[in-house]
């Protein structure tokens, strides 16, 4: 019987004797390199039980159990090492991209409060906030500074903030340009994101739009997680909360997790909600399995998920009766309108 | 100067003040996750934190430890090490095999290993015994923390290839990772059933016990095969 260890192939009898061997070098990025092609599950696996230790001290691979442990300890190392560098696939990029991109969201919303708090005190009339109100501050610094084509020129110069004095003026237009650059590096990075879902998830960019896309693969873990996962998975994604309140007790089921954010289901009436979703979700699935197994485009998948929504609003036009107890006695069950 | 006993081989009990849990440095002047070193006698001690560790916290929990300076271990679920380094420093003349699926706790891992001679680290899937196989060698203790559904047919797969037929399965089930609906007292209980007739090898239980105050909804086990 042949057998693969990491230090050669044995040739064993049946008695568990070692009849013959052909042993490898002891370079440890050959072995390495041999131990990650014995993974797959093929030929020559060791039976269970098989003492690789002392085969390779029979064999004379090693010459103590010391260097038995020395060697397979570098040999282990180096090919971990090789596996985690590796690692880094398309998918996992995006990954990395989108929990960045909620990172500079989350800091950015922060930091322009932050400013609008402050630069509030010396032009309160200004009605600007977030990225304009940094360019602005960025750009003037105090409002004496607004150049008469500005339309805010007018407030600016009879404004109630207070003066703004050198040293303030300096902070402050230095705190703008750096909220100014994160949202410049937010636009990259959906730039970024957009550009490489196209590339890796073509079909569900174009269902999903690339930053819903994105997401999904972000959360699912890997493009091919999400493929695996049923169409009802990927349409409640993200109601964690309310799927396991589901699960647990008489909650309503969530009808959408973050798939809420695509256009067809935010933009339709309450009652068709839930089934749109269901469509989406069923053709998002598809789309992320097409994208994973042939990469290529496939545009009649939008076309029928169009199709299938246009059939959804024409069957259901009108909000649902809710049903009519025996007047006072009941209220209606389960038909509470509850978004995750 | 603190004071030391020894609770179970290479596990200490360090008394200044208060009492905590330690084991014996093999990496002196390093710490792994910021937990504190203590000198006594000349050695170097490193708490262990039960709320970080299962293993830590079956300590507590008087389990039996079936770990000896020598002993083989199998280690299913390695994360960034936490663990694996108390058990490195228990079986300081043995082997730990650390079997991690996720390359970006394996990151942490590779960095341990490196350090301590006696950690073997296995970029794998533990559901998948066989692709392992041409590295690992028959086990004293299989100790597995991996928080899969099918967690106990896992163990047993493993088991079967690798353990010695004296050797230790020691456990941590997180009822939350099985069912999330279910009962987690329902769930212990069905998990061990498992563990004793569902797979092969089967297993016989020498203790089950909850690892409350420390994790939160886990169950600590230790079995050996039965006979």
């Amino acid at each position: 019987m042949k057998l693969e260890a990491w230090f050669g192939t044995l040739d064993l009898c049946e008695d568990g004797k070692v009849l013959a061997s052909d042993l490898f070098s002891k370079n440890v990025r050959e072995l390495a390199l041999r131990s990650l092609s014995l993974r797959e599950p093929g030929k020559g696996i060791p039976p269970a039980g098989f003492e690789l230790r002392s085969a390779a001290l029979a064999c004379g691979f090693v010459e103590s159990p010391e260097e038995y442990d020395f060697l397979l300890h570098e040999v282990t190392l180096e090919a971990a090492k090789l596996q985690v560098s590796g690692a880094i696939t398309p998918d996992q990029r995006i990954i990395l991209a989108v929990e960045a991109l909620d990172d500079i969201n989350e800091t950015v919303n922060v930091l322009s409060e932050r400013l609008s708090e402050w630069y509030g005190g010396y032009f309160p009339e200004s009605g600007l906030s977030g990225e304009a109100l940094a360019l602005f501050v960025a750009k003037y610094g105090s409002r004496k500074n607004v150049d008469p084509e500005n339309p805010l020129s007018a407030k600016a110069a009879d404004s109630m903030g207070a003066e703004l004095e050198t040293l303030d003026e300096a902070l402050i237009k230095g705190f703008a340009t750096s909220v100014c650059s994160l949202y410049d590096r937010r636009k990259q990075i959906e730039a970024y994101i957009e550009s490489s879902m196209e590339n890796i998830a073509p079909n569900l960019s174009l269902l999903a739009g690339p930053m819903l896309g994105a997401r999904l693969i972000s959360i699912a873990g890997s493009l091919k997680k999400l493929a695996a996962f049923p169409s009802s998975t990927i349409q409640v994604i993200g109601a964690n909360k309310a799927l396991f309140k589901h699960l647990r007790s008489r909650a309503p089921s969530p009808k959408h997790g973050i798939i809420y954010s695509h256009p067809m289901i935010n933009t339709a009436p309450w009652w068709q909600r839930g089934k749109i979703s269901r469509a989406v979700a069923a053709k998002l699935a598809l789309a992320a399995r097409m994208d994973l197994y042939s990469g290529e485009k496939v545009p009649s998948l939008a076309e029928k998920l169009d199709a299938k929504v246009q059939q959804i609003r024409a069957m259901n036009p009108e909000p649902p009766q809710k049903k009519q107890g025996d007047g006072m006695k009941s209220k209606p069950k389960g038909k509470k309108k509850r978004r995750q | 100067m603190p004071e030391i006993s020894t609770l179970s081989e290479g596990i200490f009990e360090i008394t200044r003040g208060k009492k905590q849990l330690a084991t014996r440095n093999l990496d002196p002047g390093t710490t792994v996750y910021g937990e504190k070193l203590f000198s006594v006698e000349g050695s170097e001690y490193r708490t262990w934190d039960p709320r970080r560790s299962k293993l830590g916290a079956m300590v507590l929990k008087k389990f039996k430890i079936p770990l000896k300076r020598d002993s083989k271990v199998l280690y299913l679920g390695a994360a960034s090490g936490t663990t694996v380094s108390h058990v490195s420093d228990i079986v300081s003349d043995g082997a730990v095999y650390a079997v991690e699926f996720s390359p970006r706790t394996m990151r942490d891992l590779i960095g341990l290993a490196a350090r301590r001679r006696n950690v073997y680290p296995i970029l794998a899937d533990a559901g998948k015994p066989g692709t392992y196989a041409h590295l690992v060698e028959p086990v004293d203790v299989v100790f597995q923390d991996v928080a899969q559904p099918n967690q106990a047919e896992i163990a047993a797969r493993n088991a079967a290839r690798y353990l010695k037929s004296d050797g230790h399965l020691l456990l941590a089930i997180k009822a939350r990772s099985i069912d999330t609906a279910a009962n987690p007292k329902q769930v212990f209980r069905d998990e061990v059933k498992k563990l004793e007739q569902a797979f092969e090898p089967k297993f016989e239980i020498l203790n089950a016990r909850d690892l409350k105050p420390y994790h939160e909804d886990h169950l600590g086990v230790l079995a050996k095969l039965k006979e």
